[in-house]
């Protein structure tokens, strides 16, 4: 019922109050308190446009204030009225700032002087909300009343509540009469002169009794203080879990299936994730120990963390995150994923690259570690993943686990025609760096692409794998290394120091220091490739070779040579 | 403060519907509260130190400052001391835990010194606090008149001209009949709309939440204001509305402890709805059991004591989408829990009694016990039923919250009949405000001396004199309504 209050006579501008200062004024402020409603709608509060617009319908109020210290708006469904002129008219309801206040009741509104100080932006804040409720969310009047203003005041006529709501009581004062209680007491004196119910005891007058001591009141304080930390949600969970235990009833236990399956919606929507994880924890627990649990029941509960696992759901999620203010404290994050079924991993690792923010990066790295730890068998499928970015991301994982397991997988991998994969499956085979691992690894060195080579020889050689000698000799010693870039020279060259030691230094000399049938020397690219390499052996016969060689006249082997002997020395 | 300024004209289905007032009393309650702890930290520094020490001059500085301020927003500042409360203006201050010394404190030096009122004029200077608060509180021995005079005296021969004082007073009348009808359409309000709540959710309707909050709010604002209408009302214990308006007293007693416990104003709303919801449960009750006057069967008592469960689950049937009543959940849940955590219904997890159904335990069962009920016919006297809670400890209740309950409602809650050592009877309208007497409470004499009904009757003080020093009443008694056909709510509404 939006029942119109009664209009006041219409009074012709000659019959109108003075008012205390030109209505124009008025009209000016309410032109920037609407436009303010609509900023604070679209602009976060750290906008220049935002703040422009506060700023202005602050300095409309100064105008004002040395007229009247307050400013009384009557409220029609179109209008605010002062001193029975219109100062704002707006008949279209969808825009209409009145009609926010009117449609709940508000019939008045008085600003008071100091609104404009730390009131004003938490009012936008109410119109805003009340503009965006659902018709079953709090009205103007439960937001204004919980808001508790001391500079704005409002009169409302009460649209839910029946105004008409009375007594039944007697229409009729009691009759006259005389009560017997003179006779009562007699009688209840003569029968029983000890005390009896009702009967006034001095000792139980000790008014003193019901004063609260200091140690009591703080006790109340501290109670008071308890209630405010309860993790509400997680409370009422452990209620209803509480209840599905308890009740057998299978109506019963449908109902609270029905409200598990919203509720946690509402959490997740809520960011509760940690309550989340509570639920899906105890709801684990509770089908292993709870009596008489239907099949339909057992499923239903089992499906909670599955349903969440979903891909679709938990990209949801993902993104529900990503745009959140504020991101959920790891240890949340890891009490609900540890919760949710195996498969998620693959969703986690694709959202990785698609974070935007780099803390929920971090966190999700954080959790997809975890979940890849403890579970290997899903890690090792996803390195098989269709989505190169999730294969890349469980290869990492791999590798940071050195998982022996996933070699198999990763040679599976480096036969793929996709050259990221085979080149992060070659860098994952130099982490993990088992025996297998770097057999695979050999394997690689014949791989078409050159940044796959180099990261398989430069693996081979740090990890000191002599298995892999005859392959890299022989391309050290061998005319295909003369194709190769100076990066590839100088990996192959540094895993043959590693590799091959002192067996090494007479090849590598003949490299630095010696000719040809021809006469010829090696290119200079060779010759500081072997420099480092004799370097890296490090002997006193490889240190000789470089000290042999040190009047190259090519100033990038001089330097080589240079490098290799300073860090030897 | 949701006073009526329009009234319906009474008249036929167009009436158009009455207005309230909010919001305006906040900035008072603010400031009134500061003002009122720099008035205490003020009489504290001149008991201590001479008038020129810097620290008596910067807590007189900070009156002058808080004066000043109200002065400039109020026109006027007038601080009244009435009963146990303290007004600013027609601005009921609240007293809580933080504030509760302060606000003692200054009212033992109004009353010693015979001031119920003091009207402060502008321009009121450093100096004029210190003579008034010095002298207030060496209060001339004698009559209550004749300790105003004194103080009267004094400051004008110390030329302090700035304080105008007068003597106690009660309430104002008017107000107090505006306070009165408020409380009487807040109660029908909310017992129409739990009455509402209850039919529409045993129907399988939704229930309209929107309504629930308002009345919890008209209760939370009433009781924050004048508490004694309200508190007098939940004398209504309506046999065929017990259910209703069970739910509606138990919300009243609970915010109005929770405001003994320094709740602020939405913790209390968030205990009104709780404790107004607390018995949802029983919605779904079959009515034939509920109802039943006779001894229950194991399983209808079994049934009954779902109530708990079933209240929580149905107000998740009734939550919106983003507003999920936990509080009211937990109460509900807990409500029939002792503080040792048995009762009913039974747990599972660990889990800590919320203090918010502590507080609804104790008056749930003490409205329960005081009613009549399908159950039991003869209520027993409020009396009798604080003196249970408070001593016997296999009740469950938390027995800090009993006694802040029984400073609420005193010996004698207000609605308790009465027999005086005069023979004549009375019921008890409210609590004294003198904490002294909570035995002697502020009656309404309902009949003479032979037993001659009378009504509306007369409010005294039972904690007044007779000329020979003795007091002129005492309770000897407390008598059953039902043995004298007495509707105590009579008097009330």
């Amino acid at each position: 019922m939006t029942s119109p209050t009664i209009a006041p006579p219409e009074l012709s501008e000659d019959e109108l109050p003075d008012p205390p200062c030109s209505p124009h004024l008025i009209e000016e402020l309410l032109r920037h308190l609407a436009r303010s409603i609509k900023t604070h709608q679209l602009y976060l509060p750290n906008n220049p446009i935002y703040q422009r617009a506060i700023e202005n319908l602050r300095a409309a109020f100064a105008p004002i204030w040395p007229h009247t210290p307050e400013i009384v708006l009557s409220i029609t469904e179109a209008d605010f009225r002062w001193f029975g002129r219109s100062v704002m008219h707006e008949a279209n309801r969808s825009e209409s700032v009145p009609w926010v206040f009117f449609k709940d009741g508000v019939r008045e509104l008085t600003m008071m002087q100091g609104i404009e100080d730390d009131e004003l932006v938490s009012l936008l804040g109410i119109m805003q909300r009340v503009r965006n409720a659902a018709p079953e969310e709090d009205d103007l009047l439960t937001l204004l009343w919980e808001q508790e203003f001391t500079r704005l005041k409002y009169r409302f006529v009460e649209i839910n509540l029946d105004s008409q709501a009375s007594f039944d009581a007697s229409p009729e004062p009691p009759k006259e009469r005389t009560l017997p209680i003179v006779e009562d007491i007699r009688a209840e004196e003569a029968a029983q002169p000890e005390r009896k119910s009702g009967i006034v005891r001095m000792e139980d007058l000790d008014a003193t009794l019901y004063f609260l001591d200091e140690k009591e009141i703080d006790y109340l304080r501290g109670e008071v203080a308890a209630e405010q930390s309860i993790d509400m949600p997680r409370n009422v969970l452990a209620i209803l879990l509480d209840i599905f235990e308890a009740q057998d009833n299978e109506q019963v236990r449908d109902e609270i299936c029905g409200i598990f399956e919203s509720y946690m919606l509402n959490l997740l929507a809520g960011g509760a994730y940690g309550s989340v994880a509570y639920l899906l924890r105890e709801t684990a627990q509770l089908i292993g120990r709870t009596a008489a649990l239907t099949s339909v029941h057992k499923e239903r509960l089992l499906a909670l963390p599955t349903s969440l696992s979903d891909p679709a759901v938990l990209s949801q999620l993902l993104e529900a995150l990503d745009q959140s203010e504020a991101i959920p404290e790891q240890a949340e994050l890891d009490a609900l994923f540890d919760q949710l079924r195996g498969g998620v991993l693959g969703t986690v690792l694709g959202w990785l690259k698609h974070a935007q923010k780099p803390e929920l990066r971090t966190a999700l790295e954080r959790v997809a570690g975890r979940m890849a730890s403890s579970n290997s068998a899903e890690m090792m499928k996803l390195i098989g993943s269709d989505d190169p970015s999730v294969a890349i991301e469980a290869m990492r994982r791999a590798g940071e686990l050195k998982t022996a397991a996933a070699v198999a997988p990763l040679s599976k991998v480096l036969q793929l025609t996709n050259v990221e994969l085979r080149l992060a499956a070659a860098q994952t085979l130099s982490e993990i760096a088992s025996a297998g691992a770097l057999r695979l690894l050999e394997t690689a060195l014949d791989d078409d692409d050159r940044d796959v080579r180099v990261a398989a020889v430069r693996a081979l050689g740090t990890r000191g794998h002599r298995a892999a000698l005859p392959s890299v000799e022989a391309v050290v010693q061998g005319k295909s290394v003369k194709g190769a870039d100076l990066t590839e020279k100088m990996a192959y060259f540094e895993a043959y120091g590693a590799l091959a030691r002192e067996e090494g230094v007479a090849p590598l000399d003949k490299l630095l220091n010696g000719r040809n049938f021809l006469g010829r020397r090696a290119t200079p690219e060779i010759r500081a490739c072997a420099a480092r390499a004799l370097g890296i052996i490090g002997s006193g016969g490889a240190l000789e070779c470089l000290r042999r060689a040190t009047g190259d006249r090519d100033p990038m082997v001089r330097s080589a040579i240079n490098r290799a002997m300073r860090e030897r020395t | 403060m949701t006073m009526p300024t329009a009234q319906n004209a009474g008249s036929t289905s167009f009436a158009p519907p009455s207005v309230a007032e909010r919001g305006s009393d906040g900035f008072v309650r603010k400031i009134g509260r500061e003002f009122l702890l720099a008035i205490y930290g003020a009489l504290r520094t001149v008991k201590m130190y001479p008038p020129d020490n810097p620290v008596v001059q910067k807590t007189m500085q900070e009156v002058v400052r808080l004066s000043e301020e109200m002065l400039r927003n109020e026109r006027e500042v007038e601080l009244r001391v009435s009963g146990e409360f303290i007004f600013i203006n027609t601005t009921r201050l609240r007293l809580d835990l933080e504030n509760y010394a302060s606000f003692s404190r200054i009212i033992g030096a109004f009353k010693d010194a015979g001031v119920g009122l003091c009207r402060i004029r502008e321009g009121s200077a450093v100096r004029d606090w210190v003579v008034f608060l010095t002298l207030l509180q060496n209060a001339a021995v004698g009559d209550i008149d004749g300790r105003l005079y004194a103080l009267g005296e004094k400051l004008a021969a110390a030329k302090v001209m700035a304080f105008e004082l007068g003597p106690p007073t009660n309430l104002d009348e008017e107000l107090r009949q505006k306070a009165k009808e408020a409380a009487k359409r807040t109660y029908a309000q909310s017992v129409t709309v739990t009455k509402e709540v209850i039919n529409s959710v045993r129907m399988g309707r939704s229930p309209n939440i929107k309504k629930i909050k308002r009345v919890v709010q008209g209760i939370v604002d009433q009781i924050l204001n004048e508490e004694t209408s309200l508190i007098g009302l939940t004398t209504l214990r309506d046999y065929d509305e017990y259910t209703f308006t069970h739910s509606v007293n138990v919300c009243i007693f609970s915010v109005a402890l929770g405001r003994k416990l320094g709740l602020t104003r939405i913790q209390l709303y968030d205990l009104g709805v709780a404790a107004l919801m607390h018995d949802i449960g029983k919605a779904r009750v079959p009515l034939t059991i509920l109802n039943k006057p006779s001894g229950l069967s194991e399983e209808e008592w079994r049934t009954i004591c779902g109530h708990p469960w079933m209240g929580v689950l149905q107000l998740f049937a009734m939550r919106g989408q983003n507003d999920i009543p936990y509080r009211a959940m937990i109460v509900a849940f807990e409500h029939h829990k002792k503080t040792d955590l048995s009762g009913y219904p039974k747990h599972v997890r660990p889990r800590a009694m919320s203090i918010y159904s502590k507080v609804v335990a104790v008056a749930d069962a003490f409205d329960a016990a005081t009613s009549r009920r399908a159950y039991q016919n003869t209520p027993l006297s409020p009396a009798d039923v604080l003196q249970e809670m408070r001593i016997n400890p296999h009740r469950g209740m938390d027995q800090v919250l009993v006694k802040a309950f029984m400073s609420l409602v005193g010996h004698y809650p207000v609605g308790t009949l009465v027999v005086l050592d005069t023979f004549e009877m009375a019921i008890v309208n409210a609590v004294n405000a003198a904490p002294e007497a909570l035995a002697r409470p502020i009656v309404r004499l309902i009949s003479d001396e032979r037993g001659n009904l009378l009504f509306p009757g007369t409010i005294v003080d039972l904690n007044q004199m007779n000329d020979s020093g003795g007091y002129a009443r005492t309770i000897i008694k407390v008598a059953d309504p039902e043995r004298y056909a007495i509707r105590v709510s009579d008097y009330f509404v």
